[in-house]
């Protein structure tokens, strides 16, 4: 005669368990799905300087490969390099010519230093690709691109102006006028997607 | 007796989902998309037109018959210069409550557009003092039509045919940069 087992309530007296993961993989979905929606193909990316609101536009253009100039309420930058400072929603006195109130000397300087250095990294490019004999490096993907690619936006005269909302329109035609007289007529006006 | 212990089968309908290689894509997905991403999502000001809209804009730079100009000032407001066929009108939007009315503005580009749907270029010339974020505002207002039942006609040279468009003055030009 079989002996009856002692009944006993279940409890969960061993090391295992079972995890129960649907409401990470909820929550997982939903994330991914908001990144997906927020990640941006641009191929420039255009990012807002500390201390700086960029003004608001329904534009939908995406950046374009350019010089990236910089304005916030205390400082000028070429490419995170300051190049000039602001007092009063002005430029300082030493940074303007005196016989030309619109005109920003080291602007103007940076700008066609910029442009020169970018025309002869170009002419070594070109001659490198004539030659044969680029070197090649590994771009961001993995991919074997030449080494020393010129930035295209630079060499056609574009600028990409990052100004502070409330700076007042009087700097930014400073720095347009300097930018036409140092060879970058195309300016493009960065702005953050709103209505 | 013992009862026969039943072998658990799933019924041939039934199956188990196996979550954990979606869980692990997603694991592996989600951080790299978190530093990857912009959240502030910055674009530019430019004129990217449907080609339509680009050829009438170059017929308009050969042949310019009307000239739109915007003046913006803190202290007057806006006032939108027509000169047309030597005669030259001037509508003028005040300031409301101490800011742009940007609502009568874009109203009164609208009736201009609809008056010149061959004019796609507007010259604007704010004052030193008025804020950047109200010049990018102007250009917003006078670019496109808010309003998307309001469009224009547009003659589209390859089709044959007049084709309509919200761009009311997509093409924008600063023309006191070089003022004293």
């Amino acid at each position: 005669m079989s002996r009856r087992k002692r009944f006993e309530l279940k409890g969960n007296h061993n090391s295992t368990f079972a995890l129960n993961v649907t409401s990470m993989t909820d929550m997982f979905t939903i994330m991914l799905v908001f990144l997906l929606q927020t990640y941006t193909t641009s191929e420039v990316q255009v990012i807002p300087d500390k201390d700086q609101a960029l003004p608001t536009s329904n534009s939908e253009a995406n950046p374009v490969m350019a010089l990236q100039i910089s304005v916030t309420r205390t400082q000028l930058k070429i490419e995170d390099r300051v190049i000039a400072s602001l007092q009063s929603d002005d430029f300082t006195r030493g940074d303007i010519d005196p016989n030309d109130t619109n005109f920003i000397k080291p602007l103007f300087a940076a700008l066609e230093k910029a442009a020169k250095e970018e025309k002869e990294r170009d002419a070594k490019y070109q001659a490198n690709l004539a030659a044969g004999t680029p070197e090649m490096i590994k771009d961001a993907h993995g991919n074997l691109i030449p080494a020393g690619k010129p930035n295209p936006g630079i060499l056609d005269g574009k600028i990409i102006v990052k100004a502070d909302q409330n700076l007042s329109y009087g700097v930014l035609r400073k720095v347009m006028y300097t930018a036409s007289m140092a060879g970058f007529p195309k300016m493009k006006m960065a702005t953050v997607v709103g209505n | 007796m013992r009862k026969l212990r039943r072998i658990k089968t799933l019924n041939p309908y039934e199956f188990e989902l196996d979550l954990a290689p979606l869980l692990a894509v997603m694991v592996k997905l989600v951080p790299v998309l978190l530093v990857s991403s912009a959240f502030v999502q910055v674009m530019t000001v430019e004129t990217d037109l449907p080609q339509a809209v680009k050829e009438a804009i170059q017929q308009q730079e050969q042949k310019p018959t009307t000239n739109i100009q915007i003046r913006a000032s803190t202290k007057d407001g806006i006032q939108v210069i027509i000169a047309k066929g030597g005669a030259q009108k001037t509508e003028t939007v005040p300031m409301k409550e101490g800011n742009f009315d940007y609502q009568t503005l874009h109203k009164t580009l609208q009736r201009i557009k609809g008056e010149n749907p061959e004019v796609f270029k507007i010259e604007l010339t704010p004052d030193s003092n008025v804020p950047y974020k109200d010049v990018v505002r102007m250009t917003d207002e006078a670019r496109r039509s808010r309003d998307k039942t309001v469009t224009f006609p547009v003659y589209d040279a390859k089709e044959n045919k007049t084709v309509k468009t919200d761009y009311m003055f997509p093409d924008v030009v600063f023309t006191n940069i070089f003022d004293g």
